[in-house]
């Protein structure tokens, strides 16, 4: 009878095992793995490229947290942007989600016109808004004389973070409008219409009924939208690289000029477990904080 | 009548949004057409008379039906590993409530939080050793890693609306856990699978920075956006080449996503927000 | 409907392998295929034109992997995983210090002697030379002369003030004095270094010991009387660069320059290629740039800095040295620069390039106007980005001076102590 329980227990356990393990081993090997090598190599002060790193302990730690005004301007603007990031894909995601979800005509040309441009790899993307400020806002201001087009959206320190807001999230927004379609079509339409006859009206509506009932996908759009802003480096490299000066340079930009442009990688390598650390801190806070509210929703 | 009339407003009034957000990549396709002198004079005006000869000579330049091909081969690879390696542990590791289980499920999705710049340098390393290098099949296989993460998330999710009925139904039937799997399970979770493959075949097909590192940069081994990337960097002035080569490596992405747009929100539906 | 799109992909998928295989070049039976990593992406055609050479007169195969701004990064990441390009490029000085566990010593190689010996200071090491001197090239201000001319500008700026007067007469006449190339973080030390180039004197005419003393933080760049001119020329630039000096990059100088928009811009001899294309006839040469010292100083920059290296434990060394060799021997080879790349040469009588730039370049040489060495190359690397992007930040009015100096020496201090 042990015995039998004994190989019951060991098949569930080698079933489990042929499930995961395969999943385990790729993840392990092309991402946890270097992750931990990069790890390793924040206790050491190492270009790169010499053969020998050499370990110098914490010292990389130390530097961030008293000496380094770069990665705190970095922390600076990518917490920054992660908020008006977050704040303005999901509003506007919502909301078109919102309209397309509806009666509207020709809604799956318009949902198809909205997600677009999140198929486009952001290299064409910056390449395509470079050309677009520069070469296209002349022309446009030649034909309107609007005075805003002759601002220096890239090259004015402030109006450069709002032209990298309004590129990634133009570039975003597409993405979290398929998954609030896909939350609002979970959505019984007999208990909307419930609420219509009782006479509720429609922004009584959304935030009463509709929104609790689709805060999965609000929980699983933040997760998405803090983790992938907090990370930011794509749109940023492409169309400013972190210009003029360090006005929009994020953490991951200010890693990667760190370990290959300062030529030190022990260093750069030490901000990024720290990003890690950041990022793991938001989200967990967040997933958790919206995982009671579903619960009690 | 009241209320038809104002779902058309708002028709025409998104399809007017529509067209304003769309309006850089409409600009795109009007300067692909147009001549070098015609850009650098008014890059809003229409084409005098469309000029395909950019396609043409992009076509010629990207080498463009080898590097697709390429391109085609490490998507493919790559998203066909991630569906079956994500799907295989998300189902287990769903199903499993052991304490075990959660541990190689967080394990498996924290990896989404660490950044890519962080860890790319040893990932060249591993690959090199591993004789993953040089070869988009080899680039196939190192998506499978970077993918599974927040596919296995997806599916995991899913799988909870799976009724275990089932599990014990192919169970009793007899067959060997994985023939069960595939068999059974794996067809029902085809929404979720959809916007799997969608998301990372997007990813994939567009993904710059890594194929940069692990490719050398031959001609045999060189994906769409490499050569794109290569292409802005020689032709720097002349932005008509450069803008009918992004139409050129946009199209097929586009493509695919019209093919399967009906799925995606299906499986959104049923795949992220149940996570 | 599946089996149907099934149909569709397979088609896809044949005629694209059917494309693919065609376009395919024949199969070549010698083994030796040397792989190779340049940068400067411009010169694409140039380079495929000289491998397609090279295989037509020996039959080896030269693989180039062009890149741009992500060069040392790829290169890095290789370099770093053993997966080892037979031959490379690098900046001269410095980089000699950075790529020294890759870099094969040429000193003993036949072919070396038929370099210059002026061009080799940027690649020798201790008497060693560990690179090789790819092109010379030189920068300062070019100008349109056509502009200048239709502006009344007959006598050519030398010192800040002329230049200053020089730009309120463009300006009366309507003509955007300079495109800034501000955007792109390397034309900001080019601008600023060259003004600070005669500081040499200083030290005994030695720009290495300069450069000992920068790092050693006995000189500072706060100290540097000689910084606040740098920052008066970036400042007449950016106040004479339109309506958004910082948005203005390396296509912008070439076009708008090309195009009489302006007048003039900070640039070298490479960028006459990108000009040209866009106005073919186009009149163009370079004026001296204003220093920090009396006008007889101002002058140019001159140098060999892009370097060709040949890793050594490379698998085809023998072969990388034979194309070296070739390269340098050979008629094709001796021609390539002068004559395909339109820039200057290092080979002992090469003949002149017929660009204009290029011309103007050993015209000025000639006449023993004062010729610079491009010293900040011997700043530790990284720093041209690092502090190119600090400058950029003045410029776009983030830091004042004072806080740019700081910002400058503890940025400087730090890649400093990284590279020790």
């Amino acid at each position: 009878m042990k015995s039998e329980n004994l190989k019951r227990h060991l098949r569930s356990t080698l079933e489990f095992a042929g499930f995961t393990v395969p999943a385990v081993i790729v993840i392990f090997a092309f991402v946890e793995l270097p992750f931990l090598m990069s790890v390793l190599y924040s206790f050491t002060k190492w270009n790169g490229l010499d053969k020998v790193p050499v370990f110098i302990g914490f010292a990389n730690y130390m530097e961030i947290f008293t000496n380094d005004p770069n990665m705190m301007q970095a922390l600076g603007f990518t917490l920054l942007f992660t908020v008006f990031m977050v704040f303005f894909t999901n509003v506007i995601a919502m909301l078109l989600a919102v309209a397309l979800d509806s009666k509207v005509r020709g809604k799956n040309v318009l949902r198809a016109a909205f997600y677009v441009p999140n198929i486009i790899s952001m290299i064409i993307i910056g390449y395509i808004w470079r050309f677009i400020f520069s070469k296209g806002f002349d022309s446009f201001y030649a034909l309107t004389k609007i005075p805003a087009f002759q601002l220096s959206w890239l090259g004015d320190a402030k109006l450069s973070f709002v032209s990298v807001v309004i590129v990634s999230v133009w570039q975003a927004i597409g993405f979290y409008m398929v998954i609030y379609i896909a939350g609002l079509q979970t959505v019984p339409k007999d208990i909307i219409e419930a609420a219509m006859i009782d006479g509720a009206r429609s922004s009584t509506r959304f935030f009463r009924i509709t929104m609790p009932l689709i805060l999965p996908s609000i929980t699983v759009c933040l997760f998405y939208s803090l983790s992938s802003a907090l990370k930011t480096f794509d749109v940023i490299f492409s169309l400013t690289f972190g210009g003029p000066g360090t006005a929009t340079t994020s953490i991951a930009l200010d890693i990667y000029k760190t370990a290959f442009s300062d030529s030190r990688f022990g260093y750069g390598s030490a901000k990024s477990v720290l990003l890690f650390f950041l990022i793991l801190l938001v989200t967990v806070f967040q997933l958790s904080l919206f995982k009671k509210r579903e619960v009690e929703a | 009548m009241k209320r038809s009339l104002a779902w058309g407003a708002l028709s025409v009034a998104l399809f007017l949004v529509a067209i304003i957000y769309l309006y850089p990549l409409i600009l795109v396709v009007i300067n692909s057409l147009k001549t070098f002198t015609e850009i650098m004079t008014d890059v809003t005006a229409l084409p005098t008379a469309p000029d395909f000869q950019n396609f043409v000579n992009a076509f010629r330049l990207l080498e463009y039906p080898s590097l697709c091909l390429n391109t085609l081969i490490a998507t493919a690879i790559g998203t066909i590993g991630v569906v079956l390696l994500s799907s295989m542990a998300g189902y287990r590791l769903s199903r499993t409530k052991t304490r075990a289980s959660w541990f190689v499920f967080i394990i498996c999705v924290a990896p989404m939080m660490i950044p890519f710049q962080s860890f790319m340098i040893a990932l060249v390393k591993i690959a090199k050793i591993l004789h993953l290098t040089g070869s988009v099949y080899g680039l196939g296989v190192i998506y499978w890693g970077l993918g599974v993460p927040l596919s296995l998330f997806m599916y995991h999710g899913f799988v909870k609306s799976v009724p275990t009925e089932l599990d014990d139904c192919a169970r009793i039937d007899g067959c060997s856990p994985l023939r069960a799997f595939f068999q059974v399970i794996f067809p029902l979770l085809q929404p979720v699978t959809m916007s799997v493959i969608v998301i990372n075949a997007m990813w994939m097909w567009n993904d710059f920075l890594l194929p940069l590192l692990v490719l050398s940069g031959e001609k045999k081994a060189m994906t769409l956006q490499l050569a794109a990337y290569n292409f802005f960097g020689q032709y720097k002035i002349e932005w008509n080449y450069a803008m009918a080569g992004v139409l050129l490596t946009v199209t097929p992405a586009i493509i695919f996503y019209i093919a399967l747009q009906k799925h995606i929100i299906k499986g959104m539906t049923a795949g992220a927000v149940k996570a | 409907m599946k089996r149907k799109m099934l149909a569709v992909v397979c088609l896809v998928f044949s005629a694209l392998l059917l494309f693919a295989q065609t376009s395919k070049p024949v199969v070549n039976k010698n083994p030796v295929t040397l792989k190779l990593m340049f940068f400067s992406p411009e010169l694409t055609d140039q380079y495929n034109d000289m491998a397609a050479t090279y295989k037509a007169e020996t039959g080896n195969t030269l693989d180039i992997t062009v890149l741009q701004a992500d060069y040392v990064t790829v290169l890095r990441a290789k370099l770093n995983s053993g997966d080892i390009p037979d031959v490379f490029m690098s900046s001269a000085y410095a980089d000699n210090d950075t790529y020294k566990d890759y870099c094969y010593d040429l000193t003993n190689e036949d072919f070396m002697k038929q370099l210059e010996p002026t061009s080799m200071t940027g690649v020798t090491v201790n008497g060693r030379v560990i690179g090789y001197p790819f092109l010379v090239q030189s920068h300062s201000f070019i100008y349109n002369k056509k502009v200048f001319a239709d502006a009344g500008i007959t006598v050519l700026p030398r010192t800040l003030a002329e230049y200053d007067a020089v730009c309120k007469k463009l300006k009366a006449k309507g003509i955007q004095p300079f495109a800034t190339g501000f955007k792109e973080w390397w034309v900001l030390p080019q601008t600023a270094w060259q003004v600070m180039a005669p500081i040499k004197d200083s030290f005994g005419g030695d720009y290495a010991k300069f450069v000992d003393q920068l790092n050693a933080g006995t000189v500072k760049f706060s100290t540097l009387k000689e910084m606040n001119t740098v920052f008066d020329v970036l400042d007449l630039i950016k106040n004479n660069g339109g309506p958004k000096p910082m948005e203005s990059d390396f296509n912008d100088q070439c076009s708008m320059l090309a195009s009489g928009k302006v007048a003039m811009i900070h640039q070298g001899n490479w960028a006459e290629d990108t000009i040209r294309k866009t106005n073919p006839t186009i009149d163009i040469g370079y004026l001296l740039g204003p220093v920090s010292g009396p006008a007889d100083k101002a002058g140019i920059m001159f140098d060999s800095n892009q370097t060709i290296r040949i890793a050594k434990d490379s698998k085809n060394l023998k072969a990388a040295l034979d194309w070296l060799r070739w390269l340098t021997t050979s008629d094709y080879g001796k021609n390539w620069i002068p004559g395909k790349i339109l820039q200057l040469s290092p080979i002992k009588g090469a003949k002149a390039s017929k660009a204009e730039l290029a011309q103007a370049t050993m015209d000025l040489l000639a006449k023993k106007t004062p010729n610079y060495s491009w010293y900040y190359q011997r700043f530790p690397t990284g720093t041209e980005q690092g502090l190119g992007i600090i400058l950029q930040g003045y410029c776009a009015g983030m830091t004042n001076r004072q806080d740019t100096l700081k910002a400058l020496d503890s940025s400087y201090k730090k890649i400093v102590d990284a590279s020790k």
